[in-house]
């Protein structure tokens, strides 16, 4: 009996540590190609920790590498990325949490009626509105900017982000506001001084989540910007698409990792804020 | 002076009608208790009250004014909540202050009501605690300071106890009576616990299905419940409802009770003002106090005792009349064993009689 349970146990932890090491890989592969000289790559297995370790293709990818006819590395569009994503994502998750408290708390004739069709956003394709939002942005001027970006992104957001505040938010009792209101303080008092406050897990939660949707977008970036607008993601397609005589692993790969550095960094650091939002359910009193 | 009056309030949420013409008036420094079964409006009365819902059609008087178009924080009021609603994020002493801030009260005055207050209470060593550090009677009572700091002219309390466990029940309800003795504001107060009802209230409004079954003083809802529901739902056991005929015997009016293996007729004071009813069929209601064992050589029906149970100053015993089971009240030394036999005879003076069919009291 107790054997047999031994022998689950290694099985399990088995194909756990399989698990991981089949999504580490990747990583792995890319973070020791990126720090490899070509000669090394050219000669040497693809699996193997790098002999000698430059930082020469991290310089290149952020600083020379061309993107189409330019060669100016991605620092550039890691730029634009950083002024799309910062008003973007504030702005989205703002009007989400406002939304969603008014969804929840301050319901009116109409509003659920109001929540399923923002919600319907959340299911609609990005495809099916490319051209009536490029329609838009050039109504708006804001076509072919950065600022286009971000009313684009936070329109989209909007729709995910009421989602999860209103939903976070119904979890709050309503005797709570009931509470504030008799203490005579109206809506944006209680917002600020007694919603807000307590809504630290789910901001955490729609900002993570905002900023690795809107800074991994690739197809709002590649439609509805060009020329010096474009974000990371579109930078490091066209860098990886640029011919040059011999393949550069070393530059793709530290450039595909600087793209992706900035979402794992907020993750790392943020992380358990996102668990720990997911998981909080009603707030307790 | 009218503290509050309610005048013919309906509440309906689309086609359900929760609250079905409720009229209410108290006076000034009186303790009203609404007690009922969950889910039968008392709440919704409360949040009308209070001005966070607004009524169907009726009228709410506080004082001189009609509120009904008086914003919630304008009504003079203030609210105890079932769940506390004790902002979370907030210390203690923030929590009080709160309402005091937005009203603009001054920062010195603030803090002179929260000593005052918090010393009353005895949470001036909790202040700088969140609510989530406390116990529930912790919480309980930051809830009645946050009130307190108010110093309304109204007081309404949403089931205050109802979170707590048995024994702080009963300590909070002691403290909560002292309270209204010293402040000698006027209150309203929800509860679904008939114990708190009777113990608490100077007015007692009855309510099921959205209307008032009985209002009166705790005394009069006991004694001369105006209905089936409310006689069986104050009072603890139970009243027994036993079903009999009316009969005249001998030139007096009464019942014929039957007990396993007895019966006799009992006659009731006043009986000729049944007169009309000779033969019909009536319940006799009878508290388990009313029911007492008959000395030697007074007539008692010879009751078998099914069940026992000592609660320590008094004696349940279970037994059958009128082919109902009926709880009698004894004295410990006075009861039985189960299989024996007593003899029980009814306090007739104090019984009631309701109709089967209407289910009001007769006399
Ligand atoms: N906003 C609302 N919409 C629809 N029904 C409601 C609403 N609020 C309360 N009710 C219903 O009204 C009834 C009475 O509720 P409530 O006043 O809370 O009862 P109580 O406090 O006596 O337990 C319940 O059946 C409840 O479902
Ligand atoms: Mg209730």
């Amino acid at each position: 009996m107790d054997n047999q349970n031994k022998l689950w146990r290694v099985a399990l932890y088995a194909v756990l540590v399989y698990a991981a090491v089949y999504y580490l890989l990747p990583l792995y592969i890319m973070a020791t190609t990126s720090v490899k000289s070509m000669d090394e790559i050219r000669a040497g297995n693809l699996i193997a920790l790098p002999m000698s370790i430059t930082f020469d293709a991290w310089g290149k990818a952020w600083a020379t590498a061309c993107t189409g006819v330019e060669c100016g590395g991605l620092s550039r569009y890691f730029w634009n990325s950083v002024q799309m994503v910062i008003p973007a994502v504030l702005i989205s998750t703002t009007l989400g949490a406002i939304n969603g408290y008014v969804l929840s708390k301050w319901r009116f004739r109409g509003s659920e009626l109001t929540f399923a069709l923002i919600l319907f956003g959340v299911f609609i394709p990005f495809q099916v509105v490319l051209l009536p939002m490029a329609q838009t942005l050039g109504w708006f001027g804001m076509a072919r900017s950065v600022a286009g970006l971000v009313f684009v992104h936070v329109v989209f957001g909007i729709a995910s982000t009421t989602l999860f505040f209103r939903n976070y938010y119904v979890g709050i009792p309503d005797e709570l506001i009931k509470a504030a209101r008799l203490d005579g303080a109206g809506f944006w008092r209680i917002f600020f001084k007694v919603v807000l406050p307590m809504s630290t897990p789910i901001v955490m939660v729609v900002l993570i989540w905002q900023f690795t949707q809107i800074w991994n977008d690739f197809l709002f970036g590649v439609v509805f910007s060009s020329g010096d607008s474009q974000p990371i993601t579109v930078g490091l397609n066209n860098l990886a698409n640029t011919s040059t005589s011999v393949k550069e692993y070393n530059v793709d790969m530290a450039a595909a990792i600087i793209a992706a550095l900035p979402t794992i960094i907020v993750y790392v650091l943020a992380g358990k804020y996102f668990v720990r939002g997911l998981t909080a359910g009603a707030v307790k009193g | 002076m009218g503290a509050l009056a309610i005048k013919n309030v309906t509440k309906s949420f689309g086609d359900t009608h929760i609250l079905k013409g409720i009229d209410i008036h108290i006076e000034a420094g009186e303790f009203l208790i609404l007690v009922g079964p969950s889910g039968c409006g008392k709440s919704t009365l409360m949040n009308i009250i209070a001005g966070l819902e607004a009524p169907t059609t009726g009228e709410v008087h506080i004082g001189e004014r009609i509120v009904n178009n008086v914003a919630p924080k304008d009504r003079d009021i203030a609210m105890v909540f079932q769940s506390y609603a004790l902002y979370p994020t907030m210390n203690v002493r923030k929590n009080i202050a709160f309402g005091m801030e937005t009203r603009g009260v001054p920062k010195k005055e603030q803090d002179e009501i929260i000593a005052r207050v918090s010393k009353m209470l005895q949470i001036d060593h909790l202040l700088d605690r969140k609510p989530g550090q406390l116990s529930g009677g912790q919480r309980q009572r930051v809830a009645m300071g946050r009130a307190l700091a108010r110093d309304p002219k109204l007081f309404l309390f949403d089931e205050p106890l109802s979170n707590l466990d048995a024994k702080l029940r009963v300590e909070m309800r002691t403290e909560i009576k002292q309270l209204h003795h010293r402040l000698k504001t006027t209150i309203v107060y929800v509860t679904h616990d008939q114990i708190e009802a009777m113990t608490l209230g100077d007015k007692i409004a009855v309510m099921k299905d959205g209307i008032i079954q009985q209002f009166g003083s705790p005394e009069e809802i006991y004694e001369r419940p105006s209905n089936l529901f409310v006689a069986g739902f104050i009072g603890s056991p139970s009243m027994n409802f036993v079903e009999c005929h009316l009969a005249e015997q001998g030139g007096e009016y009464g019942v014929s009770l039957q007990s396993e293996g007895d019966a006799r007729f009992v006659a009731l004071p006043n009986g000729a003002r049944l007169a009309d009813r000779i033969g019909q069929k009536v319940i006799l209601g009878v508290r388990p106090e009313q029911i007492e064992v008959a000395e030697e050589g007074e007539p008692g029906l010879a009751c078998k005792v099914h069940l026992t149970e000592p609660t320590g100053p008094d004696t349940m015993i279970f037994t059958q009349v009128n082919g109902k089971e009926v709880v009698a009240r004894v004295h410990p030394r006075a009861a039985r064993h189960p299989g024996e036999t007593m003899r029980l005879k009814l306090d007739m003076g104090k019984v009631v009689l309701f109709d089967p069919q209407t289910e009001l009291r007769l006399v």
